[in-house]
């Protein structure tokens, strides 16, 4: 499953924004805790997803840009998280998180190269919380909320190379639009796809590699269970060697031995 | 102490859980993902692809001067697209992706249609109670003719019960300095509209069809949508900011009171009033001829605030010299009314003696329906083709079908942006049987003017009065410069 975003197509009614809080219950009255310079709200732990207005140059392209997790196809936030707590879903492409698997370390925080996943800094046993992609409702087949309150058609989903194809043939039958499927290829390619008519960089979208961040430490950190294991087997053998040692040297000096350690104690 | 921990059993504690841990997640159990534990509206279960004809949300600006919304109380039931896109036209009449603005015309209907309340008009009614408190100004205020038929409504009055002398009481109990009347200010319109029309209809042909403006609602769509038909649009200013300017003018040398020491407020059927205030085109001087708009349910709340209760409060006269009006101004609320009103002066205007019974009681230009026609015969002028139309996406259809055509078979026509005229306005009180209450409005609006002593503008002794010391005729220099304006294209706005 994935979706869609035809950047041109949004008016700013923040349904989506709406329907996402209704759906997964979060709170409305919250306060943003990260506004940013140009008055646009950023993602937080009631804000799953938010919808950030741009002006274009002249004031003459005033465009708005849904915002949420865009569910990586190699999702760093997973491969950083050591108790599973962030986990991609095959059957759904969405990256979801089990808040009992969680141990609060925040290393998916530091390790989204997108600054997605927030924190619920109010709470006394707080979550990450994210875009889940509505989990429950894709692995039903249903649209997530959000795609499904889009009034406009800004919002598609389907399958991914279904989209994929679709995006480059809008982009390909109307000039006006940039040659970039954004999430086509970023850190990997990602569930969620962007068009537009105004570049990218102009819309707050993250100038970022097409190689995926997992990428990176895959090569050694693949090896760490094996290095895990041989060190665990060396330590093992070398304390076995001291045991050994020890209870020797106990049968040949038992008596005096004793002696030392009492006038020692 | 028999339950003290050891470091050695701390640390087993510590490991085993850790362990535990790391069987629960490497056995696969994974619990509940987080979310997806509160609910949507039934129309967006299943695949979302469900035809449903009603879903989403009309987008509201931060900067939206007329109406704002709680996303807390929105339902994303759709109401208020339905109400946007085809009683008033606006949405989905502008191509996408958007230009400078998101379109609103600020009429207000989606706040009728919202059933959970979420969409509300932008309150003034703090700013008011401020300058209220404000020793060191003088506080005038102004109420429209549909609002007279409709504050009843939200003090548990029947729908239809005309309130006008209560709301002056109640409004001087508030601490209004002055109370005047917009129905004034309508007749004073009529006179600059009715002469602009007859000028127009013997001199300056090309700018007919004579288009009302006293509407912001439809002027603004005219800008958005019509920028070819502004200069048929009436030059003349809503009776709200023609009387703003009279106060902060001809009252203010009168009364001796600086005019950036008074504050003008009015009460407003109409959430667009909003918009309109803000207008720089509206500005004489370098000042803003009105500076707050309550709506009917603004000026409820505050009469609340006060403890004031329209059922009990003593009724009171309008305060003299900007206070007196003519049936002709009191039918403004009703669609039809301001043409009616309009005819019986042009009439006037053209011939020196008031109309015949018939233009005094004109049905029609009456009632609900969407385009009403009919001719006026006018002695000197001849046949009159007049058209009244209410609700935009109405107005739509019908310029398109003039814009089809090339030409108007209609030499006036009349435009409300709300469904029924203003007593439908976006700033009335909301009611369970909006159809009735509007018929009710109506019908307390007509009885007004065939109760009234006065039925035509020009009869009107203090609107005499205000030409004779003030305005000289209709049309003067000084007219133009207080009572009249002009228009903003908003096209390029919207469109490439």
């Amino acid at each position: 499953m994935a979706v869609l975003v035809d950047i041109t197509k949004c008016i700013g009614c923040e349904g989506c924004t709406v329907a996402c809080k209704r759906y997964n219950n979060l709170n409305f009255k919250a306060k943003p805790r990260n506004v940013k310079d140009d008055g646009n709200v950023e993602l937080d732990d009631n804000r799953w997803t938010v919808i950030q207005e741009f002006h274009g140059e002249k004031n003459d392209k005033l465009r708005f840009v849904k915002k949420q997790c865009l569910h990586c196809k190699e999702p760093a936030c997973a491969s950083a998280c050591f108790s599973k707590a962030i986990q991609k879903d095959e059957k759904t492409g969405a990256v979801v998180y089990y808040p009992d698997l969680c141990v609060g370390c925040r290393y998916c925080l530091v390790a989204c190269p997108y600054s997605i996943p927030k924190y619920q800094w109010n709470e006394q046993f707080p979550q990450v919380s994210k875009c889940q992609m509505c989990s429950e409702r894709v692995s039903k087949g249903d649209a997530p909320a959000c795609v499904s309150a889009c009034t406009t058609g800004a919002l598609m989903s389907g399958d991914r190379d279904e989209l994929l194809k679709k995006a480059h043939e809008i982009i390909n039958s109307d000039s006006r639009y940039i040659n970039h499927v954004y999430g086509e290829h970023e850190v990997g390619g990602a569930e969620w796809l962007y068009i537009s008519d105004v570049p990218f960089e102009e819309l707050g979208f993250k100038d970022v590699s097409n190689v995926p961040v997992t990428s990176y430490t895959k090569s050694y950190l693949s090896k760490v269970p094996g290095l895990a294991a041989c060190w665990a087997l060396f330590l093992s053998g070398i304390a076995f060697y001291n045991y050994r040692v020890d209870k020797n040297r106990n049968q040949i000096h038992d008596p005096h031995d004793n002696d030392d350690q009492d006038k020692e104690g | 102490m028999s339950n003290k921990m050891s470091r050695r059993k701390f640390l087993k504690v510590v490991a085993g859980s850790g362990v535990l841990g790391f069987g629960v997640m490497a056995s696969g159990c994974k619990g509940k993902p987080s979310g997806g534990d509160g609910w949507v509206s039934s129309q967006y279960e299943g695949k979302g692809d469900f035809p449903v004809n009603l879903k989403g949300r009309v987008a509201i600006s931060a900067t939206n001067p007329s109406i704002e919304r709680d996303d807390e109380k929105c339902i994303l039931c759709g109401q208020c697209v339905d109400a946007c896109k085809n009683v008033m036209g606006v949405y989905g009449n502008y191509p996408l992706p958007l230009k400078q603005e998101i379109a609103c015309v600020g009429c207000g209907q989606c706040v009728m249609q919202c059933p959970s309340g979420a969409i509300t008009e932008k309150s003034h009614v703090r700013k008011v109670l401020d300058a209220l408190d404000d020793d060191t100004k003088h506080v005038v205020v102004q109420t429209a003719p549909a609002t007279k038929v409709s504050l009843g409504e939200e003090f548990g009055m029947p729908q239809g019960t005309s309130v006008g002398k209560k709301m002056a009481g109640a409004l001087k109990a508030a601490g209004f300095d002055s109370v005047f009347d917009t129905c004034f200010a309508a007749d004073l319109t009529i006179m600059e509209e009715a002469s602009e029309f007859v000028h127009r209809l013997t001199k300056k042909k090309d700018e007919i069809p004579h288009l009302t403006s006293c509407c912001p609602g439809w002027v603004k769509y005219c800008e958005y949508f019509y920028p070819e038909l502004m200069h048929n649009l009436s030059t003349c200013k809503s009776p709200q900011n023609m009387l703003g300017a009279t106060i902060k003018s001809f009252y203010a040398d009168k009364m001796g009171i600086n005019p950036s020491n008074i504050v003008n407020v009015s009460i407003m059927p109409c959430t667009a009033k909003k918009f309109e205030v803000g207008r720089e085109e509206l500005e004489v001087d370098g000042q803003q001829d009105m500076d707050y708009v309550l709506t009917t349910r603004e000026l409820a709340v505050l009469l609340k605030h006060k403890g004031i209760d329209l059922n009990t409060v003593a009724e009171a006269e309008y305060d003299s010299v900007l206070g007196e009006s003519t049936g002709a101004g009191r039918i403004f609320g009703a669609t039809g009314g301001v043409t009616e009103a309009a005819v019986r002066t042009a009439y006037y205007l053209a011939t020196g003696s008031n109309p015949p019974a018939d233009l005094l009681d004109w049905k029609p230009i009456r009632g609900m329906q969407s385009v009403k026609e009919a001719v006026a015969s006018i002695p000197g002028v001849g046949a009159v083709n007049i058209a009244v139309c209410h609700g935009l996406e109405n107005a739509r259809q019908l310029l398109e079908g003039i814009k089809a055509t090339g030409s108007s078979k209609w030499q006036f026509i009349e435009f409300m942006a709300c469904p029924g005229g203003c007593i439908g306005g976006g700033g009335q009180p909301k009611s369970m049987d909006a159809v009735e209450a509007k018929k009710k409005r109506i019908e307390a609006i007509y009885k007004e003017d065939t109760g009234a002593a006065k039925r035509c503008s020009h009869d009107n002794a203090e609107i005499q009065s205000i030409y004779k010391d003030f305005f000289g005729k209709p049309l003067s220099e000084k007219a133009e410069k207080y009572l009249h304006t002009t228009f903003v294209n908003r096209h390029d706005r919207l469109f490439d």
